[in-house]
């Protein structure tokens, strides 16, 4: 949770101004009030609580495994059930949630700070620096990842980077080579933005750039930042379990709920082992809908324009 | 022999299957022993239960055919079998996917087969002699064959197919250039001569080749499928076989069917080939249909005649369930195994190399949470193969004391944080395997059996198989997870043993033992070989066998006359299938 | 305007160039080459076949090879299939783009009515109703949604086939084959619009809202024009704006094919056919069709910036 609205508030304060955060505060009390946008953090900080403490409780070791009671339906005693290795799928898919949500989060936030940045930079200057950021854009673009990334694990096998630390190395790549769809939308809702009334009123007053671009420009676009990232935080979370498909990701038997879902995706598991992949689906799906639920009500405060 | 090419081939495939196996592979389409090679290096079934698996072991008839569904009902001159990726290219000889071997194994047949054992047996050849060096194979055909053209083929035929893959711009891998060498092959190839000297055609019914040194494989792979000389060969020059490219989706061969239609990603149409040798086949149309990943849904609904599937017990049930199929279990031919890295100093020594067997629990990895649906290896031969032995071989149950104790004995004590260590260094073992659910679930299971024995398992998952070949290459492992492809003879299952593959492994009596064993074709000769053989990688143990792949077949009832043999797959029985 | 193009096309020239040099590396650097596959060969034959593919070459001759070839229409031979590329691609092409073409027009039209009417009725029941079905859509893996729709339509009621594009041996033609293969698409672009029209919807609704309140909105509704000619002509026109700049992205996207839905429904498409080179690392084949798919990418990028000046000629290019 922290991250979350930390992630956010990092972006505004390089932004704020004392009237400004006022406005913030006011922001906050009016969001408040929504009473599903509230519903859904409190789901969001139900989640992390969840998944940070709670295999802290479970009398199930970390990824125990147990030939006795392989692939058993819930009971009394696994709540879940347990999986093709006797493991307790409560308790991973606990543990799953650490490492799902930190990976969503923090891929969201670095591709949303490259993304929006670089395409307020180029919207802003124009001339030479647009084209030389929107054409590395370009570039970027006509690259297929899937290469990219095998090339990556390859290179991180040879460097013996750690295996429990390759995850975050290759969000971070993924992260960097996703910016430039984001900084294009970002530089064409910026160009508009440019051509507006204020905007005009703005260069006759003589603002200087940095002013401009950080009072003026980038905070009417953070209703859209909020949109996108939130829905990002989704396709992150399933985008982990693309990277461990590659087995670019998180190594087994180290669970997270990207790979314990795709560890049931035959007609045979769909058919007869339903709890080996509804509650990993279940607690992504919930946790998606919570944060564009909250990301939505952050959206309708945080717009200057909307007045209920 | 062309099951032979197949299997080598399937490796290439083994790789493309990544995608399927990762995914679902509960019924690998295999159609053909092919397939269930290629999957067998990728995945194994993902589901198990607990409660004790009554084993099957003899085949089920479909117990009420009136479930059949309506689709399947409808069809009476067609067999649908599912079959992964055929590509198009279907010469023998030229193909890069073991798929496309499946298909030309019903456009072609070869000289010489095999029985169910890897016997040879007769095909196009009638007979054939062998002279008492073992250097000199006459092959005599049976009279009056035909290509699906009509066309007549003799011997000149079999003298054109040998001579083109010895054209220095093959790029195939036919084994006729990697296993044995036919004389003056290799000065035609460097342009030094204008025919092949060892092969002489005495009749248009008779042929001679001779090679350089006596193969017990020999016969196989010199008996394999024959092209038409009227055909492939109009346009050959040497050093050119560019214009083959343009034949492949054409192909003219000896077969039970000929293409009818190839429908990309679609399917392989066939249809009864009237001048096949053995008579026109029972049913007029037989189609492969590309079905990648999950069977399930098109065997249920009768759209596919035949799927096979990994012979798990839920596997099973749900077949039996379904009533309108006929099922039969069978054993892969081949083998999983761990390779070890013999060029590691700790690996150098046979006590730490057999401890690690004897500390993974390969019954939980191989057998228990794959349903049953495979069999621990303890040698490089397959039950069902002819040189499978269990005498004076170690089981390697498992047993951690023992791995513990053998540790000891090596010199390998526990330190201060549980792992082992020897002249400061640690005990570490670096598992190199690809994506798979199969790795998985070895990773997962691994890495609690040797913790326990103060073994520390850092595991590495590669993307894809090239990928992994690529880091097995470099040399930077510890263990590394493989299985072989269909094996057609004995020797096929410990080469890797004496041809360098297996680095740093060296010795000479396995050496000894297999030049012995190619020597000479005396099956029981070679069975007291392959036993000592066996008995003695055993204990050296530089790789950790792993498992026998058990799979059942599943195909409609109405379908009369279908076998399974462990080599051929269905190709061998293909002509006598018959929908009552 | 001329000028810019040309300008542009310029630089589209340059963009393509450095791609290709970059995708050639790249797919060069990859673990592994199309020999590796088969680690069994003896090393002297791996050395020969790589010597007959030109592996052994540097790889920059390699490229300029490649470069040269395509230069004079020459994409080469798949060394996995064993037949043109060009052959390939129009085998398997035109699978995926007709999929791709219907469920993009599904997306966009579901998209932007639902967007905006959830718009105009802002925290209304069916906004909120509309808004958890299409996190829903989202949030659920595409293999589920596939699987799911198969095991119930397929292999339970027999209402729809199980996948494929024709039924095995069939030989309709005329009305009959399209519509079989209608039949056939009907599952997967059921999955692929439902996959898509989360977001779309999400981004139509979220202009949609800022458009509404704007003064020219208030303007037109004070002239006392009717709400639908408000919403559909004037606001809905500026919300589409940025979205423009969507289309020229899906260009790629038509002709790249989607390899989980074809999979999964046992598709003939293009999206397979990639991963299977690229798994064996057929060069010839997966730098043909990363080109192509950079090419379109290029093109589409252009047609986004231009749709983008017409819709709003204040922007200039």
């Amino acid at each position: 949770m922290s991250s979350i609205t930390g992630g956010l508030a990092d972006t505004k304060q390089t932004a704020a101004s004392p009237i400004r955060s006022s406005l913030w505060r006011q922001a906050f009390r009016r969001l408040r009030k929504n009473k599903l946008a509230m519903a859904g953090l409190a789901f969001i900080v139900f989640m992390f609580l969840v998944c940070f403490f709670g295999p802290l409780f479970s009398p199930y070791a970390n990824n125990k495994i147990n030939p006795a009671i392989m692939n058993q339906a819930p009971s009394f005693k696994h709540w879940l059930g347990t999986d093709l290795l006797g493991r307790d799928v409560l308790t991973r898919l606990l543990q799953a949630g650490r490492i799902s949500l930190t990976v969503g989060i923090a891929s969201m936030i670095i591709s949303v700070i490259i993304g929006s940045i670089l395409g307020a930079v180029a919207a802003y200057y124009r001339g030479i620096v647009d084209q030389i950021i929107m054409r590395i854009a370009d570039l970027l673009l006509t690259i297929p990842s899937l290469p990219i990334l095998f090339i990556l694990g390859a290179l991180l096998s040879e460097w013996k980077v750690p295996v429990e630390y390759r995850m975050y190395i290759v969000m971070l790549m993924l992260s960097f080579v996703g910016w430039p769809g984001l900084a294009r939308l970002v530089r064409s809702q910026m160009l508009t933005i440019r051509e507006r009334e204020y905007m005009q009123a703005a260069i006759v007053l003589g603002l200087n750039d940095r002013r401009k671009l950080f009072n003026h420009m980038i905070p009417n676009i953070v209703p859209l930042l909020i949109v996108i990232s939130t829905l990002s935080i989704g396709g992150a979370i399933l985008s982990e379990s693309v990277l461990s498909f590659f087995g670019l990701g998180v190594m087994p038997p180290t669970p997270t709920w990207g790979n314990m879902i795709d560890a049931a995706n035959n007609l045979i598991d769909f058919e007869q082992h339903p709890w080996l992949w509804i509650p990993p689906g279940v607690a992504i799906f919930t946790t998606v809908i919570a944060i564009n639920i909250f990301g939505d009500g952050l959206r309708d405060v945080l717009d200057p324009k909307q007045k209920k | 022999m062309k099951k032979l090419l197949i299997t080598l081939l399937s490796i290439t495939m083994a790789s493309s299957i990544l995608l399927a196996a990762c995914s679902n592979d509960s019924s690998t389409p295999a159609s053909n022993s092919t397939q269930t090679s290629a999957a067998d290096t990728k995945g194994t079934e993902n589901s198990s239960t607990t409660t004790a698996t009554t084993e099957l072991t003899a085949p089920i008839a479909a117990s009420d055919l009136s479930k059949l569904p309506a689709q399947a009902q409808k069809r009476t001159d067609t067999i649908i079998v599912g079959l992964t990726d055929p590509s198009g290219a279907f010469t023998p000889y030229f193909q890069q996917s073991g798929y496309d071997g499946n298909v030309s194994s019903v456009l072609y047949a070869s000289l010489v087969t095999v029985d169910d054992k890897g016997l040879p047996i007769p095909d196009l050849a009638e007979k054939w002699d062998i002279s008492s060096d073992g250097l000199t194979y006459t092959f005599h055909l049976r009279k009056e064959l035909k290509f699906s053209d009509g066309t007549p083929l003799t011997a000149e035929d079999v003298a054109f197919t040998w001579t083109l893959i010895h054209d220095k711009s093959y790029d195939g891998q036919s084994e006729l250039l990697t296993t044995i060498a036919i004389k003056g092959g290799k000065a035609y190839k460097e342009g030094k001569a204008k025919s092949i000297e060892g092969i002489k055609i005495i009749d248009p019914q008779t042929i001679a080749v001779t090679i350089e040194k006596p193969n017990a494989k020999g016969l196989t792979i010199l008996g394999s499928e024959i092209l038409s000389k009227a055909y492939y060969g109009k346009d050959y020059t040497f050093g050119s076989l560019d214009y083959i490219k343009k034949l492949h989706a054409t192909p003219v061969g000896t077969g039970p069917y000929k293409l009818e239609k190839f429908i990309p990603g679609q399917e392989v149409r066939f249809v009864a080939n009237e001048f096949y040798y053995k008579g026109k086949p029972k049913t007029e149309h037989f189609i492969y249909k590309t079905t990648e990943g999950d069977t399930w849904q098109f065997i249920e609904t009768g759209e596919q005649d035949y799927g096979s599937f990994q012979a798990t017990q839920e596997n099973i049930d749900k077949l039996k369930g379904l009533g309108f199929l006929n099922i039969i279990p069978y054993t892969a031919n081949n083998y999983g195994y761990l390779q070890f890295n013999l060029e590691h100093p700790t690996l150098k020594d046979k006590k730490v190399r057999q401890a690690l067997t004897y500390g993974l629990d390969r019954k939980t990895i191989y057998v228990d949470a794959n349903q049953g649906a495979g069999q621990i290896a303890n040698i490089p031969a397959s039950p069902i193969a002819w040189s499978y032995t269990e005498e004076g071989i170690n089981p390697y149950n498992y047993d951690p004391e023992k791995a513990k104790q053998l540790l000891d004995e090596a010199g390998w004590k526990e330190g201060a944080d549980g792992i082992r260590e020897k002249d400061g260094q640690k005990l570490k073992i670096h598992f190199i395997g690809s994506k798979s659910k199969a790795t998985d679930i070895f990773i997962a299971v691994a890495k609690e059996n040797y913790t326990a024995i103060g073994v520390q398992l850092e595991a590495e998952q590669f993307a894809d198989f090239n990928a992994q070949i690529a880091k097995f290459e470099s040399g930077d492992f510890d263990l590394v997870s493989f299985s072989t492809p269909i094996l057609g003879d004995p020797s096929d299952g410990v080469i890797s043993f004496v041809n360098g593959e297996v680095k740093g492994y060296d010795n000479p009596k396995v050496k000894e033992l297999y030049e012995k064993g190619l020597a000479t074709s005396d099956i029981e000769a070679r069975k007291a070989v392959y036993k000592e053989l066996y008995q003695i990688i055993n204990d050296d143990a530089p790789y950790i066998f792993t498992s026998y792949r058990k799979l059942v077949v599943a195909y409609n009832g109405r379908i009369e006359g279908l076998s399974i043999s462990p080599l051929r797959g269905l190709s061998a029985s293909l002509p006598d299938w018959k929908l009552k | 305007m001329s000028t810019y193009l040309m300008r542009r096309l310029m630089y589209m020239i340059l963009i393509l160039l450095g791609a290709s040099l970059l995708i050639f590396l790249l797919y060069a650097m990859m673990p592994g080459d199309f020999v590796t596959n088969n680690f069994k060969l003896p090393a002297e034959r791996k050395a020969e076949l790589r010597e007959i593919y030109g592996l052994n070459k540097p790889v920059l001759e390699r490229y300029m090879n490649w470069m040269n070839n395509a230069f004079h229409g020459n994409f080469g031979f798949s060394l996995s299939q064993q037949k043109p590329v060009l052959t390939l691609f129009n085998d398997y092409i035109w699978n995926s783009f007709l999929l791709a073409i219907t469920s993009t027009f599904f997306t966009w039209l579901l998209a932007v009515v639902i967007g905006v009417v959830a718009a105009y009725k802002q925290y209304s029941w069916f906004d909120t109703m509309v808004m958890i079905f299409i996190f829903a859509a989202m949030s659920i893996p595409s293999f589920f949604i596939g699987l799911f729709l198969i095991k119930i339509m397929a292999v339970d009621l027999k209402w729809l086939p199980p996948g494929g594009m024709l039924v095995t041996g069939s030989n309709a033609t005329g009305m009959e084959y399209i519509k079989e293969v209608v039949h056939h698409m009907f599952l997967p672009v059921v999955v692929m619009t439902l996959l898509g029209v989360g977001s779309l919807t999400r981004y139509f609704r979220s202009n949609m809202l800022d458009v509404i309140r704007q003064d020219f909105i208030r303007t037109a509704r004070a002239k006392g024009m009717k709400e639908r000619v408000v919403l559909y002509r004037h606001a809905l026109r500026n919300a589409m704006l940025p979205a423009i700049t969507l289309i020229g992205f899906e260009l790629p996207g038509l002709f790249g094919g989607s390899l989980i839905i074809e999979k999964i429904f046992n598709w003939p498409g293009i999206g397979q056919l990639y991963m299977q080179s690229f798994t064996v690392r057929d060069y010839p084949l997966l730098m043909g069709f990363t080109m192509f798919i950079a090419i379109l990418t290029v093109i589409g990028t252009l047609i986004s910036d231009i749709l983008y000046h017409v819709a709003d000629p204040r922007v200039k290019l």
